[in-house]
């Protein structure tokens, strides 16, 4: 079985269509509201997706986790991570777990940075995501060339031994971590990502080597 | 004679010792909590009543002033206490987040 997860907050006018476009390539689909304000829970429910409801908002890594402890309670061989913002293309899903299973690797990493298709603005190509490559490094993580592409398909043995205890951004840079730590087979494959918003600022940058500080002290 | 700092600060933890003994009867406070309290307010108040007192362990230990000494002992305790209390807030983050996400899978 293969699980789209879908984390969600307050995209009521996204959700729908984006659980519509992945039921075309995925056996089930689950979308962890992160306790939305909006009709995103009614929204997703609508377009036939299994809806998990966070009550007080946890944060992206936390809902990738909720969605991975649902994913193996159902037994599934993959898990697809998707964002709810109509950023990425649902046609890029089939290729990718093609490739995975060719190549017998574990987890399967998007990036927008092995074609042009992707309209990336100029600061966060040349500035933000190599300052996010930086951190990952001192963090342990393994090198990929898009580290906070929301893109992944991982298989059971990664689903399994990848459990994310960062319940904020900084949930990328610990998938790369555990990634490492297991020593899991991973590719990358390139995806194409379509900017609605500026997404994620330099702020949101600090905040992840913050959170990622911490993680490593109070453990 | 007592001077200002003298009188507001005795005044102030006073107005601690009380609250502490309040929070310790609300059960807001275990029994051990309420004695460290109670003996750091009492502990402050003698060395802000008499300075010099601090000024002999200050020696000992090899600093010039009590109140350099009393400086340095206070930073240690109020870092000791941020980092417990990073870590208790942590903790509660995880607990928080197990209860949110079993509710949520639990339909």
């Amino acid at each position: 079985m293969f699980i789209a997860i879908v984390p969600a907050h307050n995209e009521e006018k996204t959700i729908g269509s984006v659980v519509q476009s992945l039921f075309e390539h995925v056996d089930s689909v689950v979308v962890v509201d992160d306790a939305s304000s909006d009709a995103t829970s009614r929204e997703a429910e609508h377009a036939q997706a299994i809806v998990l409801r966070h009550e007080i908002n946890l944060g992206q890594g936390a809902a990738l986790e909720t969605g991975h402890t649902y994913a193996r309670g159902m037994n599934a061989d993959y898990v697809l991570h998707f964002d709810a913002d109509e950023q990425f293309d649902a046609a890029d899903i089939d290729p990718a777990l093609e490739k995975l299973q060719a190549q017998g690797a574990d987890i399967l990493f998007g990036s927008r940075f092995f074609d042009k298709r992707s309209n990336m603005p100029w600061f966060k190509r040349h500035v933000l995501a190599p300052l996010g490559r930086i951190v990952n490094l001192l963090f342990g993580a393994v090198q990929v060339t898009d580290a906070h592409n929301g893109f992944r398909i991982l298989n059971k043995k990664a689903l399994d031994k990848i459990r994310i205890t960062q319940n904020r951004m900084a949930h990328a840079t610990e998938i790369l971590a555990l990634t490492k730590k297991y020593h899991l087979n991973y590719i990358e494959f390139p995806v194409q990502v379509t900017y609605h918003e500026y997404g994620q600022r330099a702020v949101g940058g600090f905040k992840i080597v913050r959170d990622l500080l911490w993680g490593k002290i109070v453990k | 004679m007592l001077s200002v700092f003298q009188v507001v600060f005795i005044l102030f933890a006073l107005f601690a010792i009380v609250s502490v003994v309040n929070k310790r009867r609300e059960s807001s406070l275990g029994p051990k909590g309420m004695l460290f309290w109670i003996l750091f307010w009492v502990g402050a108040s003698i060395v802000v009543m008499w300075p010099e007192s601090v000024q002999i362990i200050a020696r000992r230990f090899g600093i010039g002033r009590g109140v350099d000494f009393v400086i340095y002992i206070a930073l240690v305790i109020i870092f000791f206490i941020l980092f417990r209390l990073h870590v208790k807030f942590e903790e509660l983050k995880r607990d928080l987040t197990k209860v949110v996400r079993d509710k949520a899978l639990d339909k």
